[in-house]
């Protein structure tokens, strides 16, 4: 599977939309879109509304989230905004601060 | 051969390349100081303060200021680059380019215009200026 990372020093203002798994290591600032995996590691910070498949945040991420599938915030993750998803984990340790919608 | 040695790169490290890969879009600004690689779409402004590649899948719509510049894929917009700028001859680039090093292979497709910013020789001087 192809993969694209944007590194620690790449700082993209605007959209990001696509089809294939997505690591942000930098700074994203707008909107995403994507169609698979979407992972913010440590040190990857966001400041968009997501619309993804899957997401695991071990960065920050502030904005809100819909995911078709699942939520997982890590340890070391720092979340601001509201969830909407029908699967979502907030591990010991993570930040986050919003509304969480399960469609329950 | 080229592609498996970006992908043996991709896994150096954190940080050490970026890769957009080719089902991903960008619109918008992109800015950066690491090698960046884009196997698919940007559209906007790129500025980068080492080498961009853009591969045969890549299209790159923007003005773009970097270090260095390598082209296999499409590109359209404004050069700078500070380094070379390298078209390979599968590229095809519409725009200005400005770099003190220009390649442009065999094969390249460009239409544009090219400022090279060096000291001309006095016998390759235009006229109005040799007197």
């Amino acid at each position: 599977m192809a993969n694209t990372i944007i590194g620690n020093s790449i700082v993209i203002d605007g959209e990001i939309s696509g089809d294939e798994e997505l690591v942000i290591q930098g700074t994203v600032k707008g909107k995403i879109a994507l169609a698979e995996n979407l992972h913010v590691e440590n040190g990857g910070v966001v400041e968009a509304d997501i619309d993804t498949t899957t997401i695991t945040i071990s960065g920050q991420v502030t904005g809100n989230i819909a995911a078709k599938e699942k939520v997982e915030i890590r340890a070391d993750g720092k979340m601001v905004g509201d969830i909407k998803a029908p699967r979502i984990t907030i591990a010991d340790g993570a930040t986050f601060k919003g509304n969480v919608d399960m469609d329950v | 051969v080229a592609q498996e040695t970006i992908t043996k790169r991709r896994h150096d490290g954190p940080g050490s390349q970026c890769v957009i890969g080719k089902n991903i879009q960008i619109r918008g600004k992109l800015s950066g100081a690491e090698d960046l690689v884009v196997e698919g779409r940007i559209e906007g402004t790129v500025a980068l303060k080492n080498h961009l590649t853009i591969e045969q899948t890549g299209v790159v719509e923007a003005d773009v200021d970097v270090r260095d510049l390598t082209v296999h894929g499409e590109m359209r917009g404004d050069i700078a680059a500070v380094g070379s700028v390298s078209v390979s001859n599968a590229a095809k680039v519409v725009g200005n380019i400005r770099a003190p090093r220009i390649i442009l292979e065999d094969g390249a497709r460009f239409k544009g215009s090219i400022e090279m910013d060096v000291e001309l020789p006095d016998n390759v001087k235009p006229r109005r200026e040799r007197a």
